[in-house]
């Protein structure tokens, strides 16, 4: 039933120092790597960027705090009795019909407030944070899926296609290649905007390149040139080969889906695709004034909904479906207060969508733990750290050996069980229990010294304060401990007043609570 | 269940990476030669055709074989005056085809004129004629930097078009950064600031005492002017901090974009609006020396201007990304020590003038360097329009058919990724800051063959919009050579114009056997003689030219072209 296979020789890989540069795992030796890959493998993940920041609370909606929204955010709450309920406290924005009945068929799961410490608010040290899979400290250049690409296939472009590899091995559909699929020096995703309309390009007349800048430039455009051409020809092939019966609509994304949709059945051995959706970045208009289900937010959510709808649908008619995951990204959620311009200014964390036939199906995480009285430059506080989620999703949907991924992200992460068993039938409206540990402080609100209590299996423990720019600013416990119950007494005093979010990490769950100084 | 996968020390893990690791650098790549990064001494070398194209390159939308012959007969402080000259601005944009826009009859200009209520056409037409505009003048620059340098301050000061939406606020700010492209930082600086467009763009219009919007104040730090440093605390980016942006949007509350489609009948403008301002005491960081700023109305925007481009770092951030538009992405510790700071050292000397600076830049042994000549890939403005340029193609005469062409032109440039006031953000466009590909993202499969396809028609001659065939002419091109009559000097001396570094012997004999397949060197230099003996006859002409385009062709599908 389970699909995970472990590795072969894992031995001596971990040991290796693979922070040369500043960049993981260019000094890796790959032959470690490449038994640690499932030949027989076929999944396909496929990634859709919501670019621009999406306000999370307005897409997948926490009725048990619409009191809180009601009061902060006012001017763009969706109606309670328009929400489309999933589950006793959330809800899905009116406009995502189609995702709603994915969710019913178990087709879809949603991890809740996703992020990182120290959440920078900046739109592209964000996008680079999420497209690296980097700590928010730290400057890598490559991208989550470009290092895991590069430990596989080093050489790369060099001899490639070739006859065991002769597809790409990531695709992005539009003009720009991905930074989640760059490597050291190469970047490992194509970027095509029509798959039905590939032409040979002329690469003749070359000559030596001189040692220089300009040589250097000049060897990128003819390696370009070649592979283009190499690739184009199999693409090509599977684009006429592939059938897509379903009717999309026209969005962007919907164009994009359909390509992709096309190129599986093809058959192209493609693992990875890359989808955009812009426009997320609602600081103004986010909703029509007074009808707040519709405006620019609505668009965008429609559209996705309808686009992901109609992928799924293509694929199920295809008998495709098992092999396809697709989740969504996006770089911040939005604040918890509205702005006076009916829109949202950047935030903190923010859920992620998963659908395919293959995910758990259901909500994965608490309700978002908001202040009951948030201020001007509260976000979500974060529950899962993203490099979790996609240390999950590499785990188990591509099989890869958890040391390998520890070294992708040069750190151990907490595995999310986003990806179960294919074709189940009901949802779960909270997935992993959280049951593993309960915690919170008293007093609270509290003026100087409080008293965290938590009740937790034991083991690793981290408990830290997050102010409500999602920034860690305080480590309140950060050891192993017995299982049982332990009060902590945490001082306090030097923190200004406001909404703060403890946040409790072990071995058996995560648990975020709102605490209030005065 | 959740799991701590692999090791179990998750607790060492975080101290350690805690403590251990800061952001850091990746290493610059092999060293290119010993004489790279040179210095920004003024250059004494060699100046002869290929260091002008190689100035022409950069600074215009291209130059024909007869523009640089000219100008390599001046020196090279002469050329730059000339590239560096006040100019007047272009004549406003026109109504050139719609006949139903009551108040602007077809050749006049639409600036500052009212619209008509749910008239769409009317819209439609005007940002058609802004299109058009904005693409003649870039086939109109000339000799002269100016304007690359408005595209390079609207990637930097960016607003985008589909979301100002209203021609005449993007044309009065499109204008304001040409009119300013080679004058004060700071007054730029100022004047964006407050532009009707940008107000729009980046909600300053929507910053009130009541509910402070903090786009501006975010961008304008870390974008426009300062740049965001590492992250030394908590909301801390070294050169600025949130605390900052959260009084900066304070200090800039109030102010309104007025004429947007020219509402309440008045013409494209900002106004001050007293009680909108938050009149209270603002307190920046110690990143600006804790600057307290008290109420100053509508003149405390420049006030914290003024704070702001106090510090040291803004020269350096503003070099640094003229230093990546007109020579190269790559900025190596020694081009950072080398170059950049003597740059921003001139930047600040002289209170943030961009003429000074730009002209050390384009004089100095750095720019003539072998590792400054050929790395830049062309963007796809830079593209298309050095290609109309540099090749002469002929267009009409009348102002109404000139901006038939241009606006159809406009259309061109969407798939190669780049329209002129659309970049992706408010970051601009990738390739000028995005690690680690830079001027590579203009470069992918998709694109790729939309540059080969471009020039494959452009010199078939099957490029034609409104019955005008648009192409060049090479039997009027060669003519210009010195060496047209042998094949090999003429391959190489229109490589020497179309390329920035010399081919190899290989690939000369290469695209011979295009030219001349199979045959004897002297078959050209009779064929050739054969047509200039006989310019009327057409059968000739034809058969020469046909030759010709087949070569051109050849060259201009080869990545050598791509590269600036």
């Amino acid at each position: 039933m389970k699909r995970r296979k472990f590795i072969r020789d894992a031995s001596g890989f971990i040991s290796v120092p693979f922070f040369i540069r500043g960049l993981p795992m260019t000094a890796m030796g790959s032959h470690h790597l490449r038994q640690a890959i499932d030949e027989d493998n076929d999944k396909i993940l496929v990634i859709i960027q919501m670019n621009g920041g999406n306000d999370g609370l307005n897409t997948i909606i926490p009725l048990d705090k619409y009191d809180i929204l009601g009061n902060v955010r006012s001017n763009i709450l969706i109606p309670e009795s328009e929400v489309l309920n999933v589950s006793d406290n959330m809800g899905l924005h009116p406009s995502m019909s189609g995702l709603m009945s994915l969710y019913d068929d178990a087709q879809m799961t949603v991890v809740q407030d996703v992020g990182y410490p120290n959440q920078n608010r900046s739109h592209f040290r964000s996008i680079d944070i999420w497209t690296s899979g980097s700590p928010a400290e730290l400057v890598w250049t490559t991208g989550w899926l470009g290092r895991y690409l590069e430990g596989l296939y080093p050489d790369y472009p060099i001899d490639y296609p070739n006859d065991e590899y002769p597809d790409p091995f990531a695709l992005s559909i539009g003009s720009i290649v991905s930074e989640t699929c760059q490597g050291t020096l190469v970047n490992y995703s194509l970027a095509i905007s029509d798959p039905l309309s590939i032409t040979p390009l002329s690469n003749e007349g070359q000559g030596s390149t001189p040692d220089t800048p300009y040589g250097r430039e000049l060897e990128f455009l003819r390696t370009t040139i070649d592979q283009a051409n190499a690739y184009g020809t199999v693409i090509s092939a599977a684009a006429e080969m592939g059938s897509s019966s379903i009717e999309y609509g026209d969005s962007k994304l919907a164009r994009q889906l359909q390509a992709i949709a096309l190129l599986i059945s093809g058959g192209l051995g493609t693992k990875i695709y890359i989808a955009n959706i812009g426009g997320f970045d609602t600081h103004a208009n986010q909703v029509e004034q007074g009808t707040t289900s519709t405006g620019i937010h609505a668009a965008l959510l429609k559209d996705l909904s309808d686009a992901v709808y109609a992928f799924h649908e293509d694929l199920t008619s295809q008998g495709l479906e098992e092999r396809v995951l697709t989740m969504t990204f996006s770089e911040f959620g939005r604040r918890i207060r509205s702005n006076g311009s009916n829109g949202t200014d950047h935030g903190t964390a923010a859920p992620m969508m998963f659908f395919g036939s293959c995910v758990s199906g259901g909500i994965i995480g608490d309700s978002p733990t908001l202040p009951d009285d948030p201020g001007v430059s509260d976000g979500v506080p974060m529950q899962y750290d993203f490099r979790s989620v996609y240390g999950s999703v590499l785990q188990d949907w591509f099989d890869i050996d958890v040391s390998v991924i520890n070294a992708i992200f040069n750190a151990p992460y907490t595995y999310i069980p986003i990806v179960n068993r294919c074709n189940q039938t009901t949802p779960t409206d909270n997935i992993p229990s959280i049951s593993g540990i309960e915690a919170y402080n008293f007093p609270n609100p509290f003026e100087r010294l409080t008293t965290v209590a938590i009740a937790s299996k034991g083991g690793p423990i981290r408990i830290s304060l997050f102010n409500g720019m999602g920034h860690e600013i305080d480590i309140i416990l950060d050891r192993t401990i017995a299982s049982g119950e332990l009060e902590i007494r945490y001082d306090g005093s030097h923190l200004v007043p406001g909404n703060y979010f403890c946040r409790v990490i072990s071995n058996y769950g995560v648990k975020v609570f709102g605490m209030i100084k005065v | 269940m959740f799991l701590v996968s692999g090791n179990k020390e998750i607790i060492d893990y975080i101290s350690v990476y805690e403590t251990q690791y800061t952001a850091k650098k990746p290493e610059t790549t092999a060293p290119f030669p010993s004489e790279c990064p040179d210095t920004l001494d003024q250059y004494t070398g060699i100046w002869s055709k290929d260091q002008v194209a190689h100035l022409l390159r950069r600074t215009t939308y291209g130059s024909t074989i007869d523009d640089i012959r000219k100008a390599a007969m001046i020196s090279m402080d002469q050329l730059i005056d000339i590239l560096l000259e006040e100019r007047p601005l272009p004549a406003e944009p026109i109504n050139y085809y719609y006949d139903g826009d009551p108040a602007v009859p077809i050749g006049s200009t639409w600036v500052d004129r009212p619209y008509v209520r749910d008239n769409n056409e009317l819209r439609v037409s005007r940002r058609r004629s802004l299109a058009g505009w904005t693409i003649g003048n870039l086939l109109n620059g000339g000799m002269h930097i100016r304007e690359k340098l408005t595209l390079f301050w609207s990637n930097h000061f960016v607003t985008q078009g589909s979301v100002v939406r209203d021609p005449n606020f993007i044309y009065y700010n499109n204008n304001l950064l040409r009119a300013g492209a080679l004058g004060n930082f700071r007054t730029l600086v100022e004047r964006v600031t407050v532009n009707p467009a940008m107000l729009r763009y980046l909600n300053g219009n929507q910053n009130t005492r009541n509910s402070p919007n903090e786009n501006y104040a975010r961008e304008l730090m870390e974008l426009f002017t300062i740049g965001k440093g590492t992250l030394a605390a908590p909301g801390d980016y070294t050169t600025f901090t949130e605390q900052d942006v959260t009084e900066g949007a304070k200090i800039l509350t109030g102010w309104i974009d007025t004429g947007f489609y020219y509402r309440d009948n008045q013409p494209a403008g900002s106004r001050f609006i007293a009680n909108r301002h938050d009149r209270s005491t603002k307190q920046l960081s110690h990143r600006f020396n804790n600057a307290v700023v008290t109420n100053q109305n509508s003149s405390e925007y420049k006030f914290l201007i003024d704070i702001i481009l106090q510090q040291d770092e803004v020269a350096r951030f503003i070099c640094r990304k003229l230093y990546r538009w007109f020579v190269y992405y790559d900025i190596t510790d020694e081009v950072e020590s080398l170059i950049i700071e003597p740059m921003a050292k001139i930047f600040r000397d002289n209170d943030y003038e961009v003429r000074p600076v730009l002209r050390a830049l384009l004089s100095s042994r750095h720019f003539y360097n072998i590792c400054s000549v050929g790395p830049m890939i062309k963007n796809p403005i830079d593209f298309i329009i050095n290609h109309f340029v540099q090749f002469e193609i002929p267009v009409p005469e009348g102002i109404i058919e000139s901006y038939q062409i241009w606006s159809r032109l406009s259309a061109v440039f969407e798939g190669f990724g780049m329209v002129y006031y659309e970049p992706p953000d408010v970051a601009g466009w990738k390739a000028y800051y995005q690690e680690p590909l830079y001027y590579r993202t203009w470069i992918t499969a998709a694109t790729l063959p939309l540059r080969q396809a471009f020039t494959n028609i452009m010199i078939s001659g099957q490029a034609k919009i409104r019955d005008i065939i648009l192409t060049m002419d090479p039997l009027n091109m060669i003519a210009q050579l010195d060496n047209p009559y042998s094949p090999d000097a003429l391959i190489e001396e229109l490589a020497s114009y179309i390329y920035p570094v010399s081919l190899t012997p290989a690939q000369v004999a290469f695209l011979k056997e295009v030219l001349i397949p199979g045959l004897p060197d002297f078959e050209w230099t009779v064929e050739y003689n054969l047509h200039l003996s006989n310019p009327e006859d057409e059968a000739t002409r034809r058969s020469v030219d046909a030759k010709l385009r087949v070569l051109l062709t050849t060259m201009l599908a080869m990545p050598e072209y791509y590269l600036s």
